[in-house]
């Protein structure tokens, strides 16, 4: 019985982090270039409802997932382009875009008639069988497992090539970048192009990998709690990506906890995830290792 | 690979500028400016604060964009639009302030940013007017010269690679370091090879000696002798495969004139964007050149001696009797390596004494610094100012208790870049300009006009922001606010680094006429002559302790090389087992490539 709870609230909860993970790697790589990247809340609905609509349109929810991402992507250009060659302040840039796609979808999703679609579970046999962790980790929607390859990728990406090395000093000192000659703009807003696509992902995921419809207003500020995730793992990815489980598990507390009889207030309990990250942040604060030109727009001055 | 193209290696000087001319809205930072350099010759560029050095060469290497004018490479015209450019022509610039990023380490550093330029350097290094050259190079191969391609980092290679460089040129430091803990020396250090890595037929280097010891200096001229000897790049062609590289031509801006006079071969002078002299350096000496700087006769006297031109002259007036002003008793400041940073240093100030603090660069004089000015807290030991102890853990305490400080690294913690000279001016003290709730701004622009004029800060405007300075220029301002907060007591930490001859004498008669009017005086200095011209009693730091005091009449510079000789031996074990620990890692070098 205790067995069975904890397979379902572990379950719920992979399926609830999954999102946020894909997102999260796409936050991570932004951060790590300099840029505080808010506008990730509206990728990832752009994402969720391109997902649904292109998955209606075609009738396959993988075509869909490719959508959103590529939706995602076409914020992340829009978000780069603007705060760079327009030389826009980036969070006035990310706000905007976040309450466009908010009220976009809202707009498209009412006049437009969409059918439902879901990517196909993967459920693997005899491991599904493992009590407790069994079903959890050997049945999921496959996206799940894509975000397994991607999540290493991310951190090979940033720590050991040389795109990455260019990254990381973009966004501690994008003066000293510049004059060794690398195109510190150019290097953020590919940052910003992989996070947009990352974060598409992420809301196509959760549209047509774990709900399997749209709703108005379906992240409900999840973009926010994946920005929060990248400072609790003080801009480390172990500790994004567990800062996402922990978010992740917190969720699925919350629906679960009601099922099994635990009385508990449900608004604190959405709370719970924004809590734990503002606990985490006070308390890492003194080791915190923010990218030291984060949020800073780059211009050519004396050096 | 096939043979890149040779360039010819006719008369054509490697870099040749034609009527480079930059104006910021009035300010004429360049007008009209010629300068050739030739293959196998360090090029001296001299001037004042302000006089348009870092701008001339912000242009060459593609950081600034002149109004007009051209620049030619061994003959051809190129356009420099940006550093890439810059970098895929064999320009590399070491700037007047570190462009390092302290959260990486060396080897990271060194290899930041060389991705592509290396390919170009492979495909000839030549880009015809409009870089287009810098395209070719990206079409063209897998894998730079030095084997770190576009894609995966090689670390062990770099690492190696690294240490290969610095044997070369005979320069050590440990590539698995983080920049962050590395004194001014050994950053600088690292530029260099960062610098000399990519192979450049050109290099800059803005002020590199002003964080550099003596010996630090002379280290660094060698090798940049041998580089435009084309002695180390001889042996480097056993490695690119490429017999007879040609020889570097080398750009060295010093304020230092016996360092000008010592190390290059030819020197041009700037004043106010133009050029007033261009001699072979033989033909002339420092007078000559100081006066064509500042465009006026300057009393090369104890100016001079600190400028290292002529024997060290005493300071005179004995030490006061007067109360102890400043004590620092014990301070212990532990650092993350386990090694402290200061160990129970004690050393006392009286008023109106100027006490000088000598040591070579890296011994505890930062750590000291920064307690004084209150952003480090130490482990154990207090301060104590005017007989009584400061809380240290207070922010401002210090400040508040009258000691004023003038930082070693005015760009971390001396001024706010993006603020405005005027409010730079009176950051630290609003007092004067303020009500009881807001800032007047008259007053403050009438306090800040005056500040300006005193210590001759020139800029723009009062508002423009301190960014837009000289190097010189922004130091001024720290030193003019730090002075006129009339304080009880003021720790300058190298308060003539990168100042030209005339502001180093304006410099010393503000602080003398600090001691004067009764302020204790720290000056913390790496330069002995400077110490011996203004000091009332000399103490002697070394590895974080006070290891003597001398009176400047008994002091001369062998006695206070013994006493530095702590250190010296120090160093000398330091550098003996460095020299060891990178034979053992050239070796894992060769049996890793071995395998
Ligand atoms: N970005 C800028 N905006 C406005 N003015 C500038 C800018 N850069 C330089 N200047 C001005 O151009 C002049 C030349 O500055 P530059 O930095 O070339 O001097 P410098 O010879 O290197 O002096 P120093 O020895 O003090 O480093 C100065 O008067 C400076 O105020
Ligand atoms: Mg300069």
């Amino acid at each position: 019985m205790i067995l069975d709870d904890g397979a379902t609230i572990l379950s719920s909860a992979i399926r609830l982090a999954a999102p946020l993970g894909f997102a999260a790697c796409g936050e991570y790589l932004a951060e790590r270039a300099g840029t505080m990247n808010i506008s990730i809340e509206g990728m990832m609905i752009t994402g969720a409802f391109t997902a649904v609509a292109a998955a209606s349109a075609t009738g396959s929810a993988t075509l869909g997932l490719l959508a959103g991402a590529i939706a995602g992507l076409v914020i992340g250009a829009v978000h780069g382009n603007a705060s760079h060659r327009l030389a826009v302040n980036t969070f006035v840039v990310g706000l905007t875009l976040n309450v466009l796609a908010l009220g976009a979808t809202s707009f498209f999703n009412e006049s437009m008639d969409l059918t439902g679609h879901q990517v196909a579970q993967v459920s693997i046999p005899v491991l599904r069988d493992i009590p407790l962790v069994g079903e959890p980790l050997f049945v999921q929607r496959w996206p799940v497992y894509l975000l397994l390859g991607l999540i290493p990728l991310t951190w090979y990406l940033v720590e050991r090539t040389r795109w990455g090395l260019e990254l990381r000093a973009v966004g501690e000192n994008p003066q000293g970048a510049d004059v060794t000659g690398i195109r510190v703009n150019i290097r953020r807003r590919q940052a910003l192009l992989w996070c947009g696509l990352f974060s598409g992902l992420g809301g196509a995921h959760l549209a047509v990998g774990a709900v399997g419809s749209f709703n108005d207003n379906m992240t409900a500020g999840r973009g926010y709690l994946v920005i929060a995730a990248v400072i609790f793992g003080a801009w480390r990815l172990r500790g994004t990506i567990l800062g996402v489980a922990l978010f992740g598990l917190a969720d699925a507390m919350r629906l679960a906890l009601p099922a099994v009889g635990v009385k508990l207030n449900s608004q604190l309990l959405i709370a719970a995830p924004y809590l734990l990250a503002l606990a985490a942040m006070v308390l890492v604060v003194r080791r915190t290792r923010q990218p030291a030109a984060l949020g800073k727009p780059f211009t050519r001055g004396i050096v | 690979m096939t043979q890149p193209p040779r360039p010819p290696r006719s008369a054509a000087p490697a870099i040749e500028l034609r009527g480079i001319t930059k104006r910021y809205g009035r300010v004429v930072a360049c007008d009209g400016v010629d300068l050739a350099v030739r293959r196998g010759e360090i090029h001296g560029l001299l001037g004042e604060n302000g006089a348009g050095k870092s701008t001339l060469m912000k242009v060459l290497s593609g950081l600034v964009r002149p109004d007009s004018g051209v620049i030619l490479r061994d003959g051809v015209p190129v356009d420099v639009a940006d550093p890439h450019v810059a970098a895929g022509i064999g320009v590399a610039m070491v700037h007047q302030h570190f462009s390092l990023v302290g959260a990486l380490t060396v080897w990271e550093n060194v290899v930041l940013g060389e991705g592509r330029e290396g390919r170009d350097r492979c495909d000839g290094g030549l880009a015809p007017a409009g870089g287009q050259g810098a395209h070719k190079g990206w079409l063209a191969g897998a894998r730079g010269r030095h084997g770190q391609g576009r894609g995966r980092l090689r670390r062990d290679e770099a690492c190696a690679d690294v240490v290969r460089v610095g044997e070369r040129y005979g320069i050590t430091v440990d590539p698995l370091a983080r920049v962050d803990s590395l004194s001014a020396g050994q950053r600088q250090r690292v530029e260099i090879i960062k610098c000399l890595r990519r192979d450049p037929d050109v290099i800059v280097l803005d002020e590199p000696t002003s964080v550099l010891s003596l010996a630090e200096s002379r280290d660094l001229f060698a090798v940049l002798r041998r580089a435009v000897t084309g002695d180390g790049a001889a042996r480097d062609g056993a490695v690119t495969g490429d017999g007879d590289l040609p020889a570097k031509a080398v750009v060295l801006i010093s304020h230092k004139l016996a360092e000008i006079l010592g190390a290059t071969d030819r020197v041009t002078v700037l004043r106010r964007g133009r050029v007033v002299t261009r001699r072979a350096t033989a033909d002339t000496d420092a007078a000559t050149l100081a006066r064509e700087m500042v465009g006026r006769e300057v009393s090369l006297g104890e100016e001079a001696a600190a400028l290292g031109l002529t024997p060290p002259i005493l300071s005179t007036g004995a030490a006061r009797d007067g109360a102890a002003v400043l004590e620092v008793a014990g301070v212990t400041v532990g650092a993350p390596s386990g090694v402290p940073l200061l160990e129970s240093f004690t050393l006392g100030l009286r008023a109106g004494e100027i006490v000088g603090l000598y040591g070579v660069e890296g011994n505890g004089q930062s750590a000291l610094g920064d307690v004084l000015a209150g952003l480090v807290v130490p482990d154990r030991g207090e301060v104590r100012v005017a007989g009584e102890a400061v809380d240290l853990r207070r922010p401002g305490a210090l400040h508040a208790a009258g000691v004023g400080v003038i930082p070693e690294d005015r760009h971390r913690s001396g001024v706010v870049l993006d603020m405005s000279v005027a409010d730079n001016l009176v950051m630290t003290d609003l007092g004067p300009v303020s009500g009881r709730l807001l800032v007047s701004r008259r007053r403050q622009l009438r306090h800040a006009a005056e500040l300006a004029e005193r210590f001759a800060i020139s800029c723009p405007s009062l508002d423009a922001p301190l960014r837009t300075l000289s190097g010189g220029n922004q130091q001024r301002v720290v030193l003019a606010r730090e002075l006129a907060g009339s304080p009880a007591v003021l720790v300058a930490a190298q308060p003539t680094r990168g100042l030209d001859v005339g502001a180093i004498e304006g410099m010393y008669g503000e602080l003398r006429a600090a001691a004067a009017r009764g302020v204790a005086v720290l000056l913390v200095s790496t330069e002995l002559e400077e110490v011996m011209a203004l000091s009332h009693r000399i103490a002697v730091i070394s590895a974080g302790r006070v290891v003597g005091e001398l009176d400047p009449a008994e002091a001369d510079a062998e006695r206070l090389g013994l006493l530095v000789g702590g250190a010296v031996g120090d160093h000398a074990a330091t550098a003996s087992a460095l020299v060891s620990g990178r034979a053992s890692t050239v070796q894992a070098g060769a049996t890793g490539d071995g395998r």
